[in-house]
């Protein structure tokens, strides 16, 4: 994890009053987050297994889409190296606001088991991420309730925090 | 508006001076098809490829020299990373090199017991492999069938060791724990339905004309080219070369099952693909065989060598001196002998071989670890050429390349 | 003042040391032992210089000069039917000896037998490439590079394989620590951020046990011991896993745990 404090609620934070467009717009959203396929390494595997048969990310309206363009949703499953670094920045600013990040698993919250050169400390430290899910890998079931949380935040927000995107710094 | 950082577009494939067609394709680290991070670099003219080069190194993780840091107990949850479709095969293979390197006998229920988890691992990943190159190719059916066996699987394994993917369910010396009840009645029910489930990707995929299209005289690997390149496995045994590592250098108790092993002489990506369906077949053979075997033997899972391996809990938690050895061997480590050990085995994906080094110390002095994926990538140099752009993704999916073997 | 703690060999060392034990060895038989082992040392004691030949393991080990190393695998491969190059691979003795020693193992599927030749170089030395006989050098020789600085001449691609091309240092060597240099520990920043982003992005956090006191309710309380079986919760309410919001959103039926059914039997 971070140790500089990025303070995520700062921009497009909890709100006095949400709207009925807000309402509606942020009901749109939550529902039909279209996911990025960025499965690097082991929690790779049980990311395609939660969008696999037995855990469905369909019926949350989440396609996996290969293009940045065409994602909001980057779930980062597995090992970020220093190689790779330089190409998720470039990825995640070629997606298109408004964009969540979920960490999922050990090495992408913190570096994991591997406390070794090549290896990013957490993949927050070049990417500002919303949710950390705990787990080497985590199971389908936590990736979707990871997902189900996120909703939740995406509900809770304005939304003309499009505006605004997160900083890392 | 958006984050200021330095990197700056870069264009490939746009060079203003050339005469010629050709076009440099990034075949990017980040890719849906690509099975990992795999970075190609293909120069094409006009879409037929004329040059490949491979980049990797985008998953590694520095496995090697956390080995050089670690005890070797310690270092056995890493192995689970490698190949991470069958887990437990790395962790075997590690094992059994530090097994021969010591000169331990393993009891006989492990034996078993592992080679129903080696097994097991087989099948799900053939099982994986068959879900992804059918997806890449647009076959998503099978995908998700393929899957939901595959669920099966991995939940009796998560019955007996907990974990789904990272299983590190095999220990030097032994297995840890015994076989919950009903595992061997669920995995007999599994296996009775296997051989339908089979035939039902067959019939998907063996006479459709897509898939035929696709995969036939497509990817062909020469036998010298196999050889050359280091291909094992089903790379080798598709290119018409007959070498499967537990008919002719066995291990564990694969001398006393009877199995055949599927040989191909055409090289290119359908026979790979019929082999893999033949080696699960295969596998469900070998399990059969095996569960017959568990009933006889006496309960002993761990090998008996108090200088490398702790005592059994039981032990541990009444016996003094079981308690005190035990203590010693976790914070300082088991010291094998002083000497070098290569010992290959048949993983799902190749020979999986692990060279060890040890000085007598605690900590291995080398430890480097023979992935199959590394040269089944690296064979890509010299296959890609003269193929087109679709055939790239079949290939790759037919080479069954793992990025955590791959890279460490 | 600090310990002297030699830096030609950066690796973790065992914590207790043994003063009086003496390491078991591996085995070694001699060749004589096993007749397709011993024709093929005699093979290779006819043309190269041999300074040592042993069987450990079940497999042989031909220890040569640097300079014969194509030779002899060529002479495994034509002759003696070793089709196979399975691995090659480096070690870094340059602490003790000053030398990296190179093995290749390979395999005869025919005779269904091993061999490992290993042989030593000096530090600043190069050694000639088998790509020519096996292509599986190309790639395994590359790594050798990245990992270990080993020079190998009449390589078509001598890059590096599995670290960045702009990284420097040679992660394998014993000098190289475990969590990298200074190079490696900002390589990231410098590459997407640029240097002045060091200090707000701060440092990585490699210790495996930092806990952070403030960071999370509950979870630890650094600096003061309870007997065991203190409540800790400091009356904040057990937090239970919630799907939805309370209210429910529009459309989408609400989780119930009283109208789902738990569904054991697989054959359903």
């Amino acid at each position: 994890m971070a140790q500089h404090q990025v303070n995520y609620l700062k921009d497009g934070g909890l709100p006095v009053a949400l709207t009925t467009i807000d309402k509606v717009v942020n009901w749109g959203r939550s529902n039909s987050l279209w996911a990025l396929t960025y499965g690097l390494a082991c929690c790779g595997i049980e990311m395609m297994a939660s969008g696999a048969s037995r855990y469905d990310f369909d019926r949350f309206g989440t396609i996996f889409r290969a293009s940045p363009r065409q994602a909001e949703l980057m779930v980062v499953a597995g090992t970020l190296t220093k190689k790779h670094a330089e190409f998720i920045r470039r990825l995640y600013d070629q997606m298109t606001e408004p964009k969540w990040v979920i960490s999922m698993g050990s090495c992408a919250n913190t570096g994991g088991m591997f406390n070794t050169y090549a290896t990013v400390q957490g993949v927050d430290r070049v990417i500002p991420v919303d949710l950390y899910l705990p787990g080497c890998a985590p199971r389908p079931e936590t990736l979707q309730y990871g997902v189900m949380m996120l909703q939740q935040k995406i509900r809770r927000e304005s939304a003309s925090r499009a505006q605004k995107p997160k900083r890392l710094m | 508006m958006q984050q200021s950082n330095r990197l700056r577009p870069f264009f490939e494939n746009i060079t203003f001076d050339r005469a010629d067609n050709e076009m440099i394709l990034n075949f990017g680290p980040q890719h849906p098809s690509a099975h990992g991070q795999l970075r190609l670099m293909l120069h094409m003219q006009q879409e037929q490829i004329t040059k490949a080069h491979p980049d990797i190194g985008y998953l590694h993780r520095g496995m090697e020299k956390m080995a050089e840091n670690m005890i070797y107990n310690e270092f056995m949850p890493t192995t689970d990373r490698m190949d991470y479709i069958a887990s437990s095969s790395n962790n075997y293979g590690f094992a059994l090199a530090v097994e021969r390197l010591i000169g331990l006998e393993v009891p006989r229920r492990a034996k078993v017991i592992r080679m129903m988890l080696l097994e097991t691992n087989r099948l799900m990943s053939h099982l994986f492999w068959l879900a992804t190159t059918a997806l890449d190719i647009g076959a998503m059916t099978v995908f998700l069938f393929a899957f939901r066996e595959r669920e099966y699987l991995m939940d009796l394994i998560e019955d007996y060791c907990g974990a789904r993917l990272t299983h590190s369910a095999v220990r030097i010396g032994g297995v840890p724990l015994d076989l919950p009840d009903n595992f061997i009645g669920d995995l007999r029910k599994f296996l009775d339905k296997l051989p339908e489930n089979i035939k039902d990707y067959e019939d998907l995929l063996d006479t459709n004309r897509i898939w035929l299209m696709r995969m036939e005289n497509v990817g062909v690997i020469s036998t010298e080219m196999a050889l050359s390149w280091g291909c094992s496995g089903v790379m080798l045994r598709a290119s018409g070369v007959e070498w499967d590592i537990r008919k002719e250098e066995p291990y564990e108790l694969y001398d006393e099952v009877e199995f055949n092993v599927p040989v191909s002489d055409k090289g290119d990506n359908y026979a790979r693909y019929k082999l893999y369906m033949a080696e699960m077949r295969e596998s469900a053979k070998i399990l059969y065989q095996v569960l017959d075997m568990y009933e006889g033997t006496e309960p002993a899972l761990m090998a008996h060598a108090p200088q490398y391996i702790s005592a059994p809990k039981l032990d541990i938690m009444t016996q003094n001196y079981s308690l005190m050895q035990h203590f010693v061997l976790v914070t300082q480590g088991m010291r094998p002998p002083v000497g070098e050990v290569y010992i290959p085995t048949e993983s799902p994906k190749g020979e999986l071989g692990y060279y060890i080094n040890s000085q007598g110390g605690a900590y291995p002095y080398r430890l480097k670890l023979r992935a199959p994926s590394f040269w089944h990538t690296g064979i890509l140099t010299d296959l890609l050429p003269g193929h087109y752009i679709p055939d790239v993704v079949s290939i790759i999916g037919t080479t069954n390349i793992v990025f955590g073997e791959v890279d460490r | 003042m600090r310990a002297y703690t030699p830096k030609d060999n950066v690796q973790k060392k065992p914590y207790y040391t043994d003063r009086y034990w003496v390491a078991p060895q591996v085995a070694k038989h001699d060749v004589s032992s096993d007749e397709v082992f011993a024709a093929d040392l005699e093979a290779i004691k006819a043309k190269f210089d041999v300074l040592d030949a042993y069987i450990q393991v079940e497999q042989m080990v031909v220890v040569i000069n640097a300079h014969d190393n194509f030779a002899v695998i060529e002479m495994l491969k034509n002759e003696r039917a070793y089709n196979q190059l399975s691995e090659m691979s480096a070690i870094d003795w340059l602490a003790t000896e000053g030398k990296f020693e190179i093995f290749y193992q390979m395999l005869s599927m025919t005779k269904r037998k091993r061999v490992r030749i290993k042989c030593k170089i000096d530090e600043k030395e190069s050694i000639q490439s088998v790509e020519k006989l096996f292509r599986s050098a190309d790639w395994s020789e590359r790594e050798m590079y990245d990992m270990f600085g080993v020079v190998v001449n009449n390589h078509p691609f001598m890059k590096r394989i599995l670290m960045p091309d702009d990284w420097e240092g040679f992660p394998l060597r014993k000098t190289y620590p475990l969590q990298g240099d200074e190079f490696a520990a900002w390589y990231e920043v410098d590459k997407i951020f640029g240097k002045e982003a060091r200090e707000i992005i701060g440092p990585e956090n490699r210790d495996p046990a930092r806990i952070d006191r403030y960071d999370t309710e509950r979870f630890s309380r650094l600096g003061h011991e309870v007997p065991f079986g203190t409540d800790i919760t400091q009356g904040e309410p057990d937090t239970p896993l919630v799907y939805q919001e309370s209210e429910g959103v529009f459309l989408i039926e609400k989780f119930d745990a009283e109208k789902s059914v738990v569904i054991s039997d697989r054959d359903r």
